[in-house]
C-alpha cells in the first residue's frame, strides 16, 4: 500500500455509490486520464511566487461574489488595480443569479498582485471577497519525496478503480 | 508541499459517444493542483484537443463549494436513464468521505429530466454538470486563449 490509499482512509469510512463503480466507467483510452501529453502554457517566469502566467497575461479568482452582483460591479471594484483584459462572471445556470465567483485577467503581474492584496478581505455589496491567482506553476519534476509515487506510475485508471479498498 | 498534495478530492466529468465520426468525447479532471481537459471531435476532421494545467488552493476551494451546495453526494443514480447508442455521462467525485461514480445516458433537454424516473435527481445532476462545465470553460478559455468547444 502507498502513502497516497493510506491517507484516503485518514477521514474514515469512505462512502461509494453509483453504477460506475461497477460499469468500468472512467476507462477511456484518449481521455485525461491516460497518459498522453496533454498542451501546457509553459512558465519560464522565475517569480518567488507559485503563480503561473497565462497566455495573455495573469488571471485572478474572486469568490464570494454577492449572487446580485453586476459586471459593473466587479468592474468598477478591479479597475483601480490596473486595466482589465478580461472579465467573466458566470452565472447559476439553474438560478441564472451570480455563480459566486468572477475571473479577472490583467496584463501584467503587478496589476493581479496589487489586486489580490488590494482586493482580498475587501466586501462587494457587503459580502466579503477572496482573491488568489487562478493559475500556478506546475510542481517540480524529478524525484518525489515523501509520495506514493502515484505521478511516476502513471495515470492509466482512475483512482476509483485502483484503489480497489475505499 | 503544498496542502492539495494529500487532499484525496477528485472530480471527472466525461460524456460521449462512439459513432460514424469515432469515439467523440469531452472530460475534465481535477486531481492533486492538476486539471486536465480532452475533447475530441472528428466531424469535419477536427483534432483531438488536451490541455492541462495547475490551479491554486482558490480555485479548489471554489470546485468543492460548488459541488457541496449542489448536494449531488446524496443523489443517486440507480433510477437514472441507462446509456445508451446516443452516448453516456460518467461523473465520478471524491469529497470528504463520499465518493460518486454515476453514468447515466446523454440528456437532451429538461423535458426528458421531467419524464425520467428520477427528476429531481437528475436535475441536480445536470445543473451541476452545467456549473462545472461553465466553471472550467472559462479557466480554459482564459489560461489557452482557445474556444474549448
Amino acid at each position: 500500500m502507498s502513502d497516497d490509499e493510506m491517507n484516503i482512509d485518514d477521514g474514515g469510512v469512505v462512502r461509494r455509490k453509483g453504477r460506475g463503480f461497477q460499469s468500468g466507467a472512467g476507462v477511456n483510452e484518449a481521455g485525461v486520464t491516460s497518459e498522453q501529453k496533454y498542451d501546457r502554457v509553459e512558465s519560464s517566469h522565475a517569480a518567488e511566487t507559485r503563480a503561473a502566467r497565462s497566455v495573455e497575461g495573469w488571471i485572478v479568482l474572486v469568490t464570494n461574489v454577492h449572487e446580485e452582483a453586476s459586471e459593473e460591479d466587479v468592474q468598477d471594484k478591479f479597475a483601480e488595480f490596473g486595466e482589465i483584459k478580461n472579465l467573466h462572471l458566470n452565472l447559476d445556470r439553474r438560478t441564472g443569479y451570480v455563480k459566486g465567483y468572477a475571473l479577472v485577467e490583467y496584463e501584467t503581474m503587478g496589476e493581479a498582485q496589487a489586486a489580490i492584496d488590494g482586493a482580498s478581505g475587501t466586501t462587494l455589496l457587503e459580502q466579503t471577497l477572496q482573491c488568489d491567482y487562478a493559475f500556478v506553476r506546475p510542481p517540480p519534476t524529478g524525484p518525489k519525496k515523501g509520495r506514493g509515487g502515484r505521478e511516476g506510475r502513471g495515470r492509466s485508471a482512475s483512482p476509483s478503480r485502483r484503489r480497489g479498498g475505499d | 508541499m503544498s496542502s492539495y498534495e494529500n487532499d484525496p478530492f477528485y472530480l471527472r466529468y466525461y460524456t460521449g459517444h462512439s459513432g460514424k465520426h469515432g469515439h467523440e468525447f469531452l472530460e475534465f479532471e481535477y486531481s492533486h493542483g492538476r486539471l486536465r481537459y480532452a475533447n475530441n471531435s472528428n466531424y469535419r476532421n477536427d483534432s483531438l484537443i488536451r490541455k492541462e494545467m495547475w490551479v491554486g488552493p482558490l480555485v479548489v476551494k471554489e470546485l468543492k463549494r460548488i459541488i457541496e451546495s449542489s448536494d449531488i453526494t446524496k443523489e443517486d443514480d440507480a433510477h437514472w436513464p441507462k446509456k445508451d447508442i446516443v452516448g453516456k455521462q460518467e461523473l465520478e467525485i471524491r469529497i470528504g468521505n463520499d465518493h460518486i461514480a454515476f453514468e447515466t445516458a446523454k440528456i437532451g433537454s429538461l423535458m426528458a429530466i421531467q419524464d425520467s424516473e428520477d427528476p429531481e435527481g437528475l436535475r441536480v445532476f445536470y445543473y451541476l454538470v452545467q456549473d462545472l462545465r461553465c466553471f472550467i470553460f472559462s479557466l480554459i478559455s482564459l489560461h489557452f486563449k482557445i474556444k474549448p468547444i
